[in-house]
């Protein structure tokens, strides 16, 4: 689905932010993309989407050579990828629905398409009842599934997004984490660069980690520090091992974040649920979650 | 949807910029009223020197029953001071009277009914513009010259007042015109950098690079139309006030020019508003970084 190789990066004035990296994401995965801020997260999702071209190397997203598409091309392979950023960039004088719409309408799609996509997508992340309200009206993880439903509405094949929970507290970032779970599961890959310690550490999903643009892990079921105890994180990677038979599992379902019951009626509503839902979340481990990251809890 | 979206979003962005964008259409408008009113001034004035063109300084009328008019032409072009010889049949000549009488419907009546009326005559071109009392005199003495008529210094002076308002109304309708469209280019900027989060947006869903760029292109090329619309409003309406109010004319001003010249070049003045504006927005869609992929 993605495929980087020796893709070397550097921008104007010799900065190098990605160095010689090669990479191969599948169809249907879930991947972490981790480290330091300035490692080169951000710059990989860029070349991802062709908001750059890699100095060297190549880059094929969707069955398209990225590395060398021409410009006039873009729009195209931006359809089959749907971005989430850590500022949401929604529409301030557009409701929530008309955002998601936004998405449909100016790659041209039939207003009937838009019709039956846009409350469904609104659905699925748990805001139908918000369809008429304007993002000023939401709060921050409220206005993060909009911008997860816009990127999620034209079913791209590959969702990448970038810092997601940067700007959320522990308990909203569990919901946001949820639906992008819930994404994954119709087998969309997906990306997600992000230095959140435990909700790596709880997903237990595909790591690979930057440092100084260099690719120095690249682990299945990983955590988020090659440690296997991660000072900041312990909590809840002990918690998640107590829910789970098999330390170091790639999780199956939507099972390992532990969810507010906020979130549970639009769960239950994801036409994605086609795998029996874990129901219960334990309180303790939701605690557990949110104890361990009072600093994040107060950026908003 | 997608026409009705690009009208729309092209009539939003006007609005939302009123007084620049009203600064852009005046600028259009002032640019193109200058350019409507040399073409309208010209063709009034080329009307009123037709049997002059050419640089043609003497007009001999021939007589009706006169036939050798080729040896006639042969001799006069051998004068020294002639530089050239044109023929005006009877019929060219009732042509000429079409669009020299345009305003006088009896005298065009007259000539549609009898159009062997007007005589046929030889026109020439002296070498030197300012000396041809020689040819005058000569023509006199020839066969088959019935009466000699010369330019006056009321046609050297409209020709020479036409060329000069010409060259200068050129000059500032061409300076305006690259006002216009650098007004224009600055109207799209800011209906541009207006929306820029809506095309970050749009870019990354995939929206098309036309898609994105149709609507202000449109409103580039609707400023343009405003302005020139208004202009050759303007400019017929004035025409037609000084038509009505100039009844004091001497006999041989004409300022009646065809409607087929002020439609012809009232469109072409629409077109080129148009094209003002179209160059406007895509300078300006050239250069924005937010649209620079």
């Amino acid at each position: 689905m993605i495929r980087l190789q020796n893709v070397t990066k550097v921008y104007d004035g010799g900065v190098v932010a990605v160095q010689d990296i090669g990479l191969e994401i599948n169809k249907g995965e879930f991947v972490f993309l981790v480290g330091p801020s300035g490692s080169g997260k951000s710059t990989l999702i860029r070349l991802m989407m062709r908001e750059e071209r890699p100095t060297e190397g190549d880059i094929w997203v969707a069955g398209k050579h990225a590395s060398k598409l021409a410009n006039w091309k873009i729009p195209h392979l931006r359809r089959s990828i749907g971005t989430v950023f850590q500022d949401f960039k929604l529409l301030p004088n557009k409701t929530v629905y008309e955002n998601v719409a936004f998405a449909l309408e100016v790659t041209g799609r039939p207003r009937s398409v838009v019709k039956t996509q846009v409350p469904q997508v609104l659905k699925l992340v748990g805001l139908s009842a918000n369809a008429a309200r304007y993002p000023r009206q939401l709060s921050g993880g409220e206005q993060q599934r909009v911008s997860i439903a816009r990127a999620f509405v034209n079913r791209p094949l590959i969702l990448l997004a970038d810092e997601p929970t940067g700007n959320l507290d522990p308990a909203t970032s569990v919901g946001i984490m949820r639906i992008l779970d819930r994404i994954n599961k119709t087998g969309t890959t997906v990306v997600m660069a992000t230095h959140d310690h435990a909700i790596v550490d709880a997903m237990r999903r595909r790591v690979v980690q930057l440092d100084r643009g260099n690719l120095v892990r690249d682990q299945r079921g990983g955590v988020y520090e090659r440690r296997a105890e991660p000072p900041i994180a312990t909590g809840a990677a002990e918690a998640m091992e107590d829910d789970r038979p098999e330390p170091g599992y790639a999780p199956p379902v939507s099972a390992p974040l532990p969810g507010s019951h906020h979130d549970d009626h639009s769960t239950a509503a994801m036409e994605a649920a086609e795998s029996p839902e874990v129901e219960e979340t334990p309180t303790e481990l939701f605690q557990a979650y949110v104890e361990d990251h009072p600093a994040e809890g107060d950026r908003t | 949807m997608s026409f009705q979206y690009v009208l729309t979003e092209a009539f939003n962005n006007i609005r939302r910029n009123a007084l620049v964008v009203l600064g852009a259409i005046l600028a259009v408008f002032i640019s193109l009223l200058l350019m409507f009113s040399t073409l309208v001034f010209g063709e009034i004035a080329r009307v009123n020197t037709l049997q002059w063109s050419e640089d043609v300084r003497v007009i001999a009328f021939l007589r009706d029953q006169f036939r050798d008019t080729e040896s006639l032409m042969d001799t006069v072009r051998s004068w020294a001071e002639v530089e050239e010889v044109f023929f005006v049949s009877k019929s060219q000549a009732v042509e000429e009277a079409r669009i020299l009488l345009a305003s006088d419907e009896a005298a065009l009546r007259v000539i549609e009914e009898t159009p062997t009326i007007l005589p046929a005559s030889i026109r020439v071109r002296p070498v030197d513009l300012d000396e041809y009392d020689l040819i005058v005199q000569r023509l006199q003495a020839s066969p088959g010259v019935s009466d000699i008529v010369t330019a006056g210094p009321q046609v050297d002076a409209l020709a020479s007042l036409r060329d000069g308002l010409r060259v200068v109304f050129w000059i500032l309708s061409v300076a305006l015109g690259i006002a216009a469209i650098a007004l224009i280019a600055n109207t799209i900027h800011m209906a541009i950098y207006a929306r820029r989060e809506e095309i970050e947006i749009m870019r990354l869903v995939g929206a098309s690079n036309w898609f994105v760029r149709i609507p202000f292109f449109l409103e580039g090329m609707l400023e343009g139309l405003f302005g020139a619309a208004l202009a050759v409003g303007v400019g017929v309406g004035v025409y037609r006030l000084a038509l009505d109010r100039l009844t004091e004319l001497p006999d041989f001003v004409v300022i009646t020019i065809g409607n087929d010249f002020l439609v012809r070049w009232g469109v072409l003045t629409l077109a080129f508003g148009v094209l003002v504006g179209a160059l406007g927005s895509s300078l300006s869609l050239a250069v924005h970084r937010y649209l620079r992929t």
